[in-house]
């Protein structure tokens, strides 16, 4: 017997010797070995703020060996058909879902779903009303919504009326002044707007005189802004709630005397910034579109892989004006490098 | 077991130790190469770079030619040319030439300028104003001209121009945009993953494959050490990840060419060196398992097959057959075990059939004293003497015939003095000279030393009955039977001569042979004799016969004195008894 041991002793030591000059420890950073399946679906297919969200998805994918497959309906107001992109990707089988919806409510029931199937789904943007939702990357509309009025405002020198453009989702509830019909709206558009119309409470001197949503078309948005502008000649200032309002409205104030009505706006699209720089539009609160799909798309990646994940990823809000808007920082913010 | 165990463990040392040596190599040589090529593959990306500033600066040196040479700053045909120069190359994104104040003069494309461009604070137009040379600025936005806002390089410096007739001092500005250098850098594959960016001396990455995640804040360049060196490579691990960087630095711009590899990739050979080691080993190890049981199997079975048949021979199976196959030399062993086994039962059935022809050759002589013939023949004798009142004789007859038969019993014991056995003979002629009337004389001498030595018993009363009956007994004349008992070298030797009839070479090989009886006496032949000392001393030791006819017989009896144990345990029973 002991003879036996000493000679198993240096066939163990060399066997411990092997094992631990190939077993590495796990890597902390994810994992590239494995190709996933990975669906995002936006609220959109068309417009500089989605396109800059997919190439941000796109980065992520590429980094992290994503299979990305990119959805969206042709307009923000769609969302059954968002919903029957969502099943589609339950159907298919999807390793996990990112979901900006365009709907707080109405696509609650189908993340539901997904997550019955034991698909991840990660909310990108704007949120939805389901518990199952593992993770939210976007920036806090509440907040961006409240710099849109403490800049405008302060354009305003702290009085007059003032005009809201928000977006929502169903088109049934145009041109309505009361802000109750919230359920099927787009949450972040919500949020925003709550956070606008807060703020501007605390100023007596300023009056929120008309809030329109617009369905995400353009040309709509010019028409509901040339309504607005009717119906209320007195109006000093306009604020717009997204990247679609933002563009029709700021067509319209163009038109107009230079100065006459303060606008700001919201998101960064190369159009916007020309606006801007115009000095047509006097600020623009900017999200990080490019940071909510990249980051959308690795959180989901580290969903799959097991790792814990941050409920919520506050991508961040700034405030871009004339002065600050070549600032280098800023540069890199507003400006997607596209080659 | 341990042979299998030995084995195993001295291959398996040496597969490790071997593949560890070898595993080190050729990491070692692996990393190195890795290494090499990375670098040569970045030297190539500067060198192109190199070019590439080479060339925007000679650009920058035809457009200020141009404006210096025109008389006009203004003048259509140097409008045209710019137009060609901007047009001779893709990355070109605008030309145009400032005032010192940041008024606009003249450009190409001809575009619509913007408001509020603040070109007065760009870096281009401020290091154009210090700087004595050509000054490339960090990657930035060009605001300038409706349409786009597009990320260039901005190549600038303070030339002269005529307007009009008077010298004046403007900026030259030419924009570049990315597309040659990001594929110059889009070239540089660095394993899977590995890519190359540029850095401008302040730490301003220029390029970078994954700008846009620069830009954003989600990825991060630890730029401080590649500032620190021109020249160089080392390992960063400030990802969490090791990397491999190196960097190059170009002479005009100060740009550096960083090359980023990840450590896991270009060592990848190393990885698979790693795995392949692993399942070698795994392998080695099991083929070496199974050979070595295999092989301990076909040497030890047998050797254990072996071992139980011993063991089975050990207890007394002599039966037990040995057919081991194995190992040649295993096969000899059991063999020669076979071998030695077969000569162990022969031995044995020999000594069984010896002890058998000792105890019937003894029974067999017993036996004849007791034959009633003899017994009656001699009680005859004793009654004839009785009634002739020869007490005396009587007696001499009746102790004799009872010492004969107290030597003959000896208790058993199949060896007796010599000097017994001469008694015994002795008696035994007592008693047939009264029965042959004196017919014959005998005389018994030996050699005082010989008296003590032992014999086996009753070898001479055949031999004597023998001459009695076929020698003298039909002889007119008187008889003479001489025994002599003497020591010749370290044999007894016993004469029984006669002066009888004798007899032919054919009667004597007869006599031994046992074909031939006689009719008279014990019939107890002299054959039993010549077995018994055969079987007790050794076949070369036994009868001899010399006869001559009408002369007389001598018979011979020759074996070893002394050592009369050791043949058979017929002594040692006899001493128990």
């Amino acid at each position: 017997m002991r003879s036996l041991r000493t000679l198993l002793l240096p066939v163990c030591a060399a066997g411990s010797l092997l094992l631990t000059s190939c077993v590495s420890p796990q890597p902390d950073y994810v994992s590239t070995g494995r190709t996933r399946n990975i669906d995002m679906i936006v609220k959109m297919s068309k417009g500089d703020y989605w396109n800059t969200v997919k190439l941000g998805a796109e980065a992520a994918a590429k980094d992290f060996n994503v299979n990305l497959n990119f959805k969206a309906p042709d307009s923000e107001s769609d969302i059954n058909g968002q919903v029957a992109l969502v099943q589609e990707s339950i159907q298919g089988k999807a390793d996990a879902i990112v979901l900006a919806a365009s709907s707080y409510m109405g696509l609650a029931q189908v993340v539901d779903q997904a997550a019955y199937v034991k698909i991840p789904v990660l909310s990108v943007d704007a949120e939805v009303g389901s518990a199952k939702v593992t993770s939210y990357i976007g920036s806090n509309g509440y907040e961006a919504g409240q710099k849109a009025a403490e800049r405008l405002i302060e354009l305003l020198k702290g009085y007059g009326e003032i005009g809201i453009l928000n977006f929502t989702s169903s088109s049934v509830h145009q041109e309505t002044e009361s802000s109750s019909v919230f359920d099927y709206g787009a949450r972040d558009a919500n949020e925003r707007e709550k956070g606008f119309l807060n703020y501007a409470a605390r100023y007596p001197n300023v009056h929120v005189v008309q809030i329109s949503y617009t369905s995400s078309s353009e040309a709509e948005a010019e028409q509901l802004t040339r309504d607005m502008l009717h119906k209320h000649p007195a109006l000093r200032g306009i604020a717009t709630m997204n990247e679609t309002a933002s563009q029709g409205a700021g067509k319209v104030v163009q038109t107009l005397k230079r100065g006459a009505v303060k606008m700001v706006a919201f998101d960064s699209s190369p159009a916007m910034m020309e606006l801007l720089q115009e000095g047509t539009v006097q600020a623009t609160v900017i999200q990080n579109p490019f940071s909510n799909g990249y980051l959308a798309v690795k959180q989901a990646v580290q969903v799959l892989e097991g790792k814990k994940v941050e409920e919520r990823v506050d991508t961040g809000t700034k405030l871009i004006d004339l002065e600050n808007m070549l600032w280098p920082e800023n540069q890199k913010l507003l400006f997607p490098f596209v080659r | 077991m341990i042979i299998t165990l030995t084995f195993t463990t001295v291959t398996v040392l040496v597969a490790v130790i071997v593949s560890l040596m070898l595993y080190n190599k050729f990491a070692a040589t692996a990393e190195e190469n890795a290494n090499l090529n990375m670098q040569q593959i970045i030297e190539q990306v500067n060198y192109n770079l190199e070019l590439y500033v080479k060339g925007m600066q000679r650009i920058f040196e035809t457009a200020e030619e141009q404006i210096t040479g025109s008389p006009s700053i203004l003048s259509p045909l140097l409008s045209e040319r710019m137009e060609m120069l901007m047009g001779s190359r893709e990355d070109l994104v605008s030309m145009a030439v400032f005032t010192p104040e940041g008024d606009y003069v003249v450009g190409t494309p001809g575009q619509e300028l913007r408001r509020n461009t603040q070109l007065e604070s760009q870096s281009w137009f401020t290091s154009a104003q210090t700087a004595e040379e050509i000054s490339f600025s960090a990657p930035h936005i060009q605001n300038l001209f409706k349409g786009h806002y597009t990320w260039v390089v901005s190549v600038s410096q303070t030339i002269h121009y005529l307007d009009n007739g008077t010298l004046r001092s403007g900026v030259l500005l030419i924009d570049f945009n990315f597309r040659t250098i990001d594929e110059l850098s889009k070239q540089v594959k660095l394993g899977k993953r590995g890519y190359a960016y540029i850095l401008d001396p302040q730490g301003n990455i220029v390029y970078h494959p994954q700008q846009q995640l620069i830009y954003a804040g989600l990825k991060y360049e630890n730029v401080e050490p590649v500032l620190e060196y021109a020249y160089r490579s080392y390992l960063d691990d400030s990802t969490g990840e090791q990397r491999f960087i190196t960097v190059r630095t170009l002479e005009r711009t100060g740009w550096k060419i960083v090359g980023v590899a990840y450590y896991d990739e270009i060592v990848t050979t190393k990885r698979d060196l790693n795995q392949f080691l692993a399942w070698f080993l795994g392998a080695v190890i099991l083929c070496v398992i199974v050979v070595s049981v295999l092989m301990s199997a076909r040497i030890a079975s047998p050797i254990r097959k072996l071992e139980r048949t011993v063991k089975l021979v050990g207890e007394g199976d002599l039966n037990t057959p040995i057919n081991v196959s194995g190992a040649y030399e295993v096969e000899q062993l059991s063999k020669r075990f076979n071998l030695m086994l077969q000569r162990i039962r022969q031995l044995m059935d020999q000594i069984i059939y010896e002890q058998e022809g000792k105890r019937k050759g003894e029974l067999e002589v017993l036996q004849s004293q007791i034959n009633p013939h003899f017994l009656y023949n001699t009680l005859n004798s004793v009654i004839r003497l009785a009634e002739r009142g020869k007490t005396e004789e009587v007696v001499t007859m009746i102790t004799s015939l009872s010492r004969f038969f107290r030597i003959s019993l000896s208790k058993g014991s199949h060896i007796i003095t010599v000097r017994e056995e001469l008694d015994h003979i002795r008696h035994y002629l007592v008693i047939q000279s009264f029965r042959f009337r004196n017919k014959f004389r005998y005389e018994i001498t030996a050699q005082p030393e010989v008296l003590d030595c032992r014999t086996i018993k009753l070898i001479l009363q055949p031999i004597v009955e023998n001459a009695l009956y076929h020698g003298i007994e039909m002889m007119p004349d008187e008889g003479l039977i001489a025994i002599t008992a003497v020591l010749r070298e370290g044999n007894i030797i016993l004469q029984v001569s006669d002066n009888g009839l004798g007899m032919s070479r054919e009667t004597m090989n007869k006599l031994l042979s046992g074909v031939s009886r006689s009719e008279h006496g014990s019939g107890v032949g002299v054959r039993n004799v010549n077995e018994r000392i055969g079987l007790y001393y050794g076949r070369e030791y036994g009868l001899g016969f010399e006869s001559e006819l009408e002369e007389g017989t001598v018979v011979t009896i020759t074996f070893p004195a002394g050592e009369y144990e050791s043949p058979g345990n017929g002594h040692k029973e006899g001493a128990e008894l």
